[in-house]
């Protein structure tokens, strides 16, 4: 029946999935990732449960499956139900009921809750067949959305611990490390160095003791794929760290976790015991001479512990404080110790590219960067959420065909890459290949993957003075340069906001941004500057529009900017009269609205909120 | 191992430091945080030199009292880019401790601009560390860096009086900026908002030290249960060495 | 460093959860976490016990807690209203959420109101950026907050008294 209806509905995308094999048990799976859970996912699973134990009339009820984040955050909570790959989105407690009545009994698609793509104004059944996940290719996030993270079987029936097992039977630690190379797989978590060649370095070093560590303190504001991987499929990064250890002889893994994400904390250790109970970790690794084990270390919430020797220095129990690399942790690193550090989303490729060869990912990428890249698509964008795209996608690719371009179809002013040490890359590079080298070009960097991205009522100053001060607070205050560099930028930039800054204040920023980015002692330092200096560098008019003029041209900085409504173009909606906090809006409905400046403190809620274009800026008048 | 250092070949001892190898020839390099029985913290940035490793075209900045020497490398440890950063350096610093002759002389050595001063805690505190380094090798580790980024300052837990703290003074001998604050009137001394009671020179009768610190060392150390201040304790053992020696 | 008497009442408590690690100095981040995590701060005679319990001297734990942005030093109200202000909720004007919150409670960021029912902080990212701007109260994460949210937020946890105030 529900394939007549599918018929009927029609489409391009519908057929793909009418590949319904009866004997498939139904399975049901619930999104559970942060995103979701905000939205209320858990109580959807829980109504799932409870309503389904009431159908005694299903023959083969169908097995209720919590899964970590699908990335599509912003649709959220996302059940899926297979076999038949139907994705309903944005799901409600009281929607379950229905969907259990009407889909899994009898077939019937439930119209309301499928997605509808915007241009084609087509009802699309599963996820799979949107813009958002059809340009995407998943290596780190393949099985995310797919198997409920506390069910090791679940890992395990998609590969899971094969690459171990091949590793163990068939190849030596030197073999591993040879593979990893040859994939050319390098950092994920910001400095993009070869990671077969970090591998190497730590098994030729010497050492009573070798560690393995994984970095999950994602720290970057604006990124989520560390906490999404963690939650969702912990047992990749179990596995990609046994294949470390095994390849550079370390005997003890410490996964060192940002202490905000509790889901991650809980599912990673369970899956570290359910592992421990499989025989994958502990003394004599299936039967091999390896042994290994793995503790959770839960992050204090420090920014610059994501930078190697802070991270060993927490881990030892010291403040995070960095010191000079000029000998590498791989030689010296945990307790002095040859120590190989690797981001999250790095370990998630490792199984991957052990199981299946080198070539498959090799070629995949582009030049120097190789394999796939996970972002967190956010800002003011249509499709927010987690995507894995291959090394060389452009940006435009990214933000307009899988991110669905603007929110408020709103002009592209910038878009934000690297976290807060990263930069701000202009309209007229949105044809820039994502990978690490064009990034570092551009005045930017891949970072973490964060791509967030910005409108024209986004103000690339008070950006600017935004990641200045987060840096401020997070740099551990160890080093002058980034202590004190920070420290006088941040200054500077609060007065350019403020209306009172000069031009000699941009000579000043560009001055103390050379000695921080030279003299720094560690990589936080040394990036910090990127925040000012790109936007100097792509946006330097409207610096000189703050100095100059005294205005915001964003309508961002309160001291810069007054608003009004223009008669002519206001309907009386009373959209910004709703939103307005401070209730400054006065106006009937459907008469014009006047802002009362007195009472007005200039959020520019109503500014964002109008559909009309009729909230205006006061400076744009007198120009 | 043969080294270049500002062009000239030079032996290096494998793994010391530029620094140490630079204080060795004779070679000056400016430091604050760098104090020799502590070692590099690699904190203050003012030793940076540029350093060419063998292969290498371009130089790279590393800082001399943390790069240990491991191979033959070249160093440069003056040139228009080392002068500018240290230029920056001293700016930035000097606005801690606005009126220090230190900072002033130094602010004129490498002509930094002035910017406005800002206020810190302890006044004139430039963040070296090397009080830090003192305390925790007096034995005591009465005072730390606490909080961080912009906000970090050295002080005692809750900037209360420390059960830690001996008031020895080390800390505030040792300071660059004199910045730690440190009282003596009559027989008392305050110090990180401690008082202590200071005890007389049983020979020369100076107030030289507090009753915490003698008993501390007392309690660590083989000396006689003798209140003898440095230069007479100095004097009573060059008596006693020509009594043995007769 | 005074600690004062009726803290001693709780000696036994601290003991408890500080004894269950070992005294490594591997276990003391952990330690903290744990303090921190059941009395939301890190009281002064858990402090100086905790130094004793792993050997480190009580400045350098004091330092750990005020470095590291998971602990405070002073005590936390009961519900503790957390806003993002990651880069994804900045520029979708988390400020001013944090702005009504603190005029509705009359309370600073990191700040508690004298009644110990309610604090304000702000945390870096939660990593729920596609629901920018976010609030997370007590562990309930609230999605695409709006200005007007804050007061019917607010209520929810039994701050009428705190949301009238502000009525002008």
């Amino acid at each position: 029946m529900w394939k007549e209806l599918l018929m009927s509905m029609g489409g391009r995308a519908m057929q793909a999935s009418i590949n319904v094999n009866s004997n498939d048990r139904q399975t049901v799976l619930v999104c559970c990732g942060t995103g979701c859970t905000a939205n209320g996912g858990r109580e959807v699973f829980k109504t799932f449960e409870t309503l389904l134990k009431d159908h005694a009339e299903i023959e083969l009820l169908p097995v209720i499956k919590a899964t970590g984040c699908n990335g599509w955050c912003e649709k959220g909570p996302l059940v899926r139900l297979l076999p038949r790959d139907i994705t309903y989105c944005s799901v409600a407690p009281e929607d379950v009921s229905e969907i259990i009545d009407k889909t899994l009994i009898e077939g019937i698609l439930i119209k309301r809750l499928l997605y509808r793509d915007p241009v084609s104004k087509e009802y699309l059944s599963s996820h799979h067949q949107t813009d958002f996940y059809r340009k995407q290719h998943k290596i780190a996030l393949r099985n995310i959305g797919e198997i409920d993270p506390g069910q090791i079987d679940d890992y395990i029936e998609r590969e899971g611990y094969q690459a171990l097992k091949k590793a163990l039977q068939e190849m030596s630690g030197q073999g591993i490390i040879n593979i990893v190379q040859a994939a050319g797989l390098r950092g994920r978590g910001g400095g993009g160095f070869p990671t077969g060649r970090k591998w190497q370095a730590c098994k030729n070093a010497s050492g009573e003791e070798k560690f393995i560590i994984c970095n999950g303190d994602e720290g970057d504001p604006g990124a989520f794929m560390d906490r999404s991987i963690l939650e969702g499929d912990p047992h990749t990064i179990i596995e990609g760290m046994i294949l470390g250890a095994y390849a550079v002889g370390a005997s003890r893994g410490y996964v060192y976790v940002r202490d905000e994400y509790d889901l991650a904390v809980q599912n990673l250790g369970q899956a570290i015991n359910d592992a421990r109970q499989r025989g994958y970790l502990g003394n004599r690794i299936l039967g091999s001479d390896l042994t290994f084990d793995i503790e959770i270390v839960r992050g204090g919430g420090a920014f610059v512990c994501g930078e190697e020797t802070a991270l060993i220095a927490s881990i030892e129990g010291r403040t995070g404080e960095p010191h000079d690399k000029y000998v590498f942790p791989t030689e010296k690193g945990l307790w002095g110790m040859p120590t190989v550090i690797n981001n999250v989303e790095t370990w998630a490729n490792v199984p991957v590219i052990v199981l299946h060869g080198a070539e498959p990912f090799a070629r995949i990428g582009t030049k120097n960067s190789k394999g796939t890249k996970v972002f967190s698509l956010v800002g003011k964008v249509v499709n927010t959420g987690l995507v894995e795209v291959p090394m060389g996608t452009t940006l435009r690719e990214v933000i307009y065909e899988i991110g669905g371009g603007l929110l408020k179809k709103r002009s592209f002013k910038a878009v934000q890459t690297g976290g807060p040490s990263g930069g701000c890359i202009p309209a007229s590079l949105l044809d820039l290949p994502i990978d690490f080298d064009s990034l570092t070009e551009a005045g930017s960097m891949m970072g973490s993957g964060g791509l967030i991205v910005m409108d024209d009522h986004t103000c690339m100053v008070e950006v600017a003075r935004y990641y200045t001060n987060f840096l401020a607070g997070e740099s551990c205050g160890k080093c002058t340069p980034c202590r004190e560099g920070l420290r006088a930028q941040l200054e500077i930039l609060n007065r350019i906001c403020d209306g009172e800054g000069t031009i000699e204040d941009l000579d000043l920023l560009e001055d103390i941004s050379v000695t921080m980015q030279e003299a720094s002692l560690c990589a936080l330092g040394r990036t910090a500057p990127n925040p000012v200096l790109s936007t100097l560098r792509y946006f330097r008019e409207e610096y000189l529009t703050h100095i100059e003029e005294r205005r915001c041209p964003a309508g961002v900085c309160r001291a810069l900017t007054t608003f009004y409504i223009d008669p002519v173009k206001c309907t009386g909606c009373q959209v910004c009269k709703k939103h307005c906090s401070v209730n400054a809006i006065q106006g009937e409905k459907k008469e014009v609205h006047v802002i009362d400046e007195s009472i007005c403190i200039r959020c520019g809620e109503c500014y964002r909120q109008c559909a009309f274009d009729a909230v205006k800026l006061r400076q744009e008048e007198l120009r | 191992m043969k080294i270049m250092l500002n062009g000239q070949e030079r032996e290096a001892r494998e793994g010391e430091t530029i620094l140490e190898m630079c204080r060795r020839e004779g070679i000056p390099i400016p430091t604050f945080c760098y104090y020799q029985a502590f070692g590099g913290q690699g904190a203050c940035r003012m030793c940076m030199v540029e350093l060419r490793e063998e292969g290498q075209e371009q130089t790279r900045l590393v800082a001399a009292c943390t790069y240990p020497i491991k191979s033959s490398v070249e160093i440069i440890t003056e040139s228009e880019r080392i002068q500018r950063l240290r230029r920056t350096i001293v700016m930035l610093l000097a606005r801690r401790a606005p009126d220090n002759p230190l900072m002033e002389a130094l602010a004129r050595t490498y002509s930094s601009p002035r910017l406005t001063a800002i206020e810190v805690e302890p006044p004139n505190c430039i963040l070296c560390g090397l009080c830090i380094h003192a305390c925790e090798e007096m034995g005591r580790t009465a005072i730390w860096s606490m909080f961080r980024g912009i906000d970090k300052r050295i002080g005692t837990p809750y900037d209360e009086a420390s059960e830690d703290c001996i008031g020895c003074a080390a800390c505030a001998r040792i300071c660059p900026t004199q910045a730690i604050n440190l009282e003596e009137e009559g027989s008392t001394r305050r110090i990180w908002n401690k008082t202590f009671e200071l005890v007389a020179c049983q020979r020369c009768g100076k107030n030289y030290t507090t009753r915490e610190e003698l008993e501390y060392l007392w309690e660590r150390t083989e000396y006689g249960k003798e209140k003898l201040c440095e230069s007479c304790r100095k004097k009573t053992l060059a008596i006693n060495m020509k009594s043995f020696q007769q | 460093m005074q600690i004062e008497a009726r803290e001693y009442e709780y000696a036994n408590d601290y003991k408890v959860l500080i004894e269950s690690y070992s005294g490594k100095p591997e276990h003391l981040l952990a330690i903290m976490q744990d303090v921190q995590k059941h009395y939301n701060y890190l009281p002064r005679l858990a402090i100086s016990m905790i130094s004793q319990h792993v050997g480190i001297p009580v400045s350098r734990v004091y330092a750990m807690a005020s470095f590291y942005k998971a602990f405070s030093l002073v005590p936390k109200g009961k519900f503790i209203f957390r806003v993002c202000d990651g880069t994804a909720c900045h520029i979708k004007n988390s400020a001013t959420l944090l702005d009504q919150l603190q005029e509705h409670l009359g309370i600073e960021v990191d700040e508690t109101t004298a009644d110990g029912l309610f604090s304000i902080e702000t945390v870096n990212c939660l990593g729920a950026c596609a629901l920018a701007p976010v609030m997370v109260v007590n562990g309930k994460v609230y999605g695409k907050v709006s200005p007007g949210d804050v007061e019917r937020i607010i209520n929810e946890y039994g701050g009428q008294s705190y949301a009238s105030q502000h009525k002008c």
